[in-house]
């Protein structure tokens, strides 16, 4: 374990760059393809390629239930498994500010070779920069990642029709509020962990099982009611969601209750919305229930082709509500 | 959802007595009433119209740009409830005064407001105080703790607010109040009673589902009768004598005083001042504020919303000029107001 600060000679390319990299960075994230040169060097499987690249600002930098290395992580290899794709490698940026601790950094690093270890997925390459004090705020991560697209499947947004079953794959806004509390400006105490979790493992097993998914989505900034309004729009289509379906945890719901928020607009980080097509629903549900962090699979609501644009909520009472369109962050810096 | 419930509901949904006009006096209520789809079933005989229950709505221009002032022009750290940075003023809103410098800091609680005037000791920090009896204890207590460590950088701008004027003055509105869950946390139910004997009906209203439903079951039930009611139908929070600690401590801070309420005019005695014993943390006191007549934008009508006289869609300006992102009245800015209200969740815009 590294003590003390990170310094600015930590970033310049010398020799605690060089114990840093060796220390910290290989230490938890070597593979056969970690590498200290310019570029990393893999063969290329035949196929479909999927890429994507995420940056990771989260305050808190740690928080109940994960870190942002953690986070960093899941993040892309979420990304990646939206599209259908085996997360294969990834790369790392981080930026660190001048003073930031080494041990929370090592913790940090820890988490994210740990998270890669379970998903499978090697990050082959990194970098690292230090800022002066001030100039960013504490570990900044960007992460890029390349996954194999399976065989046979294409999932996209423009995808629901009317009639397809919606499914969260958990219950919602766990990690919007987790983060909500760690900062603790509102001084309120309750047991909330984040989401954050890989889910390509239940995401394999959905496609195995129903390989004509028509959408999956990661429930991230804006939460499932965000993304279910982009949903609608690619789709042309409107949704209708049964109140008493959707999964909220019981602290999250009431700190929700104590400060006016609605969970389907706090952020998910290991969550997705998934859309089959009518009649798959089981298939479906069976597929992702069977995967750890899928195991709370739900089917909330359906596709429908009669009030294009907007998310309806048939509510316990028996009534129709309008879920409202989402106006921005609710919080800003929550991944 | 258990049987008392639906019925209840099927009872509302079913109602075609009399026109019924019921004033959702609180602002939360018109939010809950959208959000779990109760307006929506409404039969047309039940016509609900949004009261004056915003805190933040009710405040009038003028407060706005003693604030202003307070921030611009004394240079002092101006603390506040984070609705109300972005009320228009006269000349811009605390946002734009933030925007050219000032110091305008958002708090949770007056009692944030007096610990950030404590970690600050070089600022001179002032705590827009608005708010109905659910707030107003908070702020006394911040004041009684400052006084207590001898704090002299921290200071109230008043514009604290009591309801039992305000029914008063908007008696004729309505056929039925729903009357406010929290505010009678505090109060407790002497004033409905008090009202009832003026031949004013009411009903207090918790906020879910079920509390809200039984709640307009009551005054469906109740109206038939065609005599003045009031019914408890929060009891699980609210009971007859309310909090007399709280009011204690307001009425040990603060004594009455008339008060200026966007929409309705000075109400005589509806507002709250501090006491003079507590005169050193009065802002207008200590920093020598003018009264100031605020200009609101010619074409809004939250006075109008407030009293329920229109819908936010008839006012002209409402979505079109006046949206959440460039809010032209207090009513579109809060988060209780009326006009954010419909503009959020009212289908038919």
């Amino acid at each position: 374990m590294q003590q003390g600060y990170v310094t600015l000679a930590h970033g310049a390319g010398g020799r605690q760059s060089a114990r840093l990299i060796h220390d910290v960075f290989r230490g938890y994230l070597d593979n056969p393809h970690f590498t200290e040169d310019d570029a990393a060097v893999m063969e290329v499987p035949a196929g479909r390629i999927a890429m994507s690249t995420d940056g990771f600002i989260v305050s808190p930098a740690e928080f109940p239930g994960g870190n942002v290395g953690k986070l960093s992580v899941c993040g892309t290899v979420n990304d990646l498994s939206c599209m259908g794709a085996r997360p294969l490698y990834l790369t790392c940026s981080y930026v660190l500010e001048e003073g930031f601790s080494l041990e929370t950094l090592d913790r940090i690093v820890a988490a994210m070779g740990k998270t890669a270890r379970e998903v499978g997925v090697e990050v082959v390459a990194g970098d690292t920069k230090v800022a002066g004090k001030g100039q960013v705020d504490g570990c900044f991560i960007t992460t890029a990642g390349v996954g194999r697209v399976l065989d046979g499947v294409a999932p996209a947004g423009d995808k629901a029709a009317p009639g397809d079953a919606v499914i969260v794959t958990g219950d919602i806004g766990r990690h919007g509020c987790a983060i909500l509390l760690a900062r603790n400006d509102f001084r309120i105490a309750a047991d909330v962990t984040s989401d954050c979790a890989p889910l390509w493992e239940g995401v394999e097993r959905l496609l195995t099982a129903v390989p004509d998914t028509h959408v999956i989505r990661d429930a991230t900034r804006g939460g499932v009611g965000t993304v279910l309004y982009e949903l609608c729009d690619e789709s042309g289509v409107g949704i209708r969601l049964d109140q008493e379906d959707i999964p909220v945890d019981d602290a999250v719901a009431g700190v929700c209750g104590m400060l006016g928020l609605d969970p389907l607009y706090l952020a998910c980080e290991g969550r997705m919305v998934v859309i089959v097509p009518q009649g798959e629903e089981d298939a479906a549900l069976e597929a992702l229930r069977s995967s750890e962090n899928t195991a709370g699979a739900t089917l909330i609501g359906r596709v429908t082709g009669t009030h294009p644009g907007k998310v309806v909520i048939h509510t316990a009472i028996g009534s129709e509500a309008i879920l409202p369109e989402p106006t921005g962050e609710l919080l800003p810096r929550i991944c | 959802m258990n049987d008392s419930v639906k019925r209840a509901a099927e009872l509302v949904r079913s109602y075609d007595g009399r026109q019924l006009r019921v004033m959702e006096v609180c602002g939360t209520h018109t939010h809950e009433n959208f959000r779990l789809g109760i307006r929506g079933m409404l039969p047309d005989r039940i016509r609900l119209i949004s009261g004056p229950g915003c805190p933040v709505c009710v405040t009038p221009v003028g407060y706005i740009d003693q604030a202003m002032f307070l921030a611009r022009e004394r240079g002092c750290t101006v603390c506040t409830f984070g609705d109300l940075i972005r009320v228009p003023g006269t000349d811009g809103s605390l946002a734009t005064a933030r925007a050219e410098g000032a110091k305008v800091q958002m708090v949770y609680s007056p009692i944030d407001a007096e610990d950030y005037a404590g970690t600050h000791p070089d600022e001179q920090v002032v705590f827009l105080s608005v708010g109905f009896e659910t707030t107003t204890p908070a702020s006394c207590i911040a004041v009684r703790k400052a006084r207590e460590r001898g704090m002299t950088n921290f200071s109230l701008l008043t514009a604290n607010k009591t309801m039992d004027n305000a029914y008063r003055a908007l008696k004729g509105s309505a056929d039925a109040f729903l009357y406010p869950g929290h505010v009678s946390t505090m109060t407790g139910t002497a004033i409905y009673r008090e009202l009832l004997a003026e031949g004013v009906s009411g009903v207090v209203a918790g906020f879910t589902a079920p509390e809200l439903v039984c709640a307009l079951a009551v005054i469906v039930k109740m109206s038939e009768k065609g005599e003045p009611f009031f019914v408890n139908c929060y009891p699980r929070v609210v009971t007859d004598e309310g909090s007399p600690s709280a009011r204690r401590i307001v009425s040990e801070t603060m004594e009455p005083a008339d008060s200026e309420w966007r929409g309705l005019g000075v109400i005589e005695g509806s507002g709250l001042k501090l006491r003079d014993e507590f005169s050193d943390f009065d802002a207008r006191i200590k920093y020598d504020v003018p009264q100031i007549q605020g200009r609101a934008n010619p074409g809004c009508r939250c006075g109008d919303v407030l009293q329920g006289k229109i819908n936010p869609s008839d006012c002209p300006l409402f979505g079109r000029v006046c949206t959440p992102e460039h809010p032209v009245g207090a009513c579109m800015v809060s988060s209780e107001g009326a006009c954010s209200a419909f503009f959020k969740y009212d289908s038919s815009r």
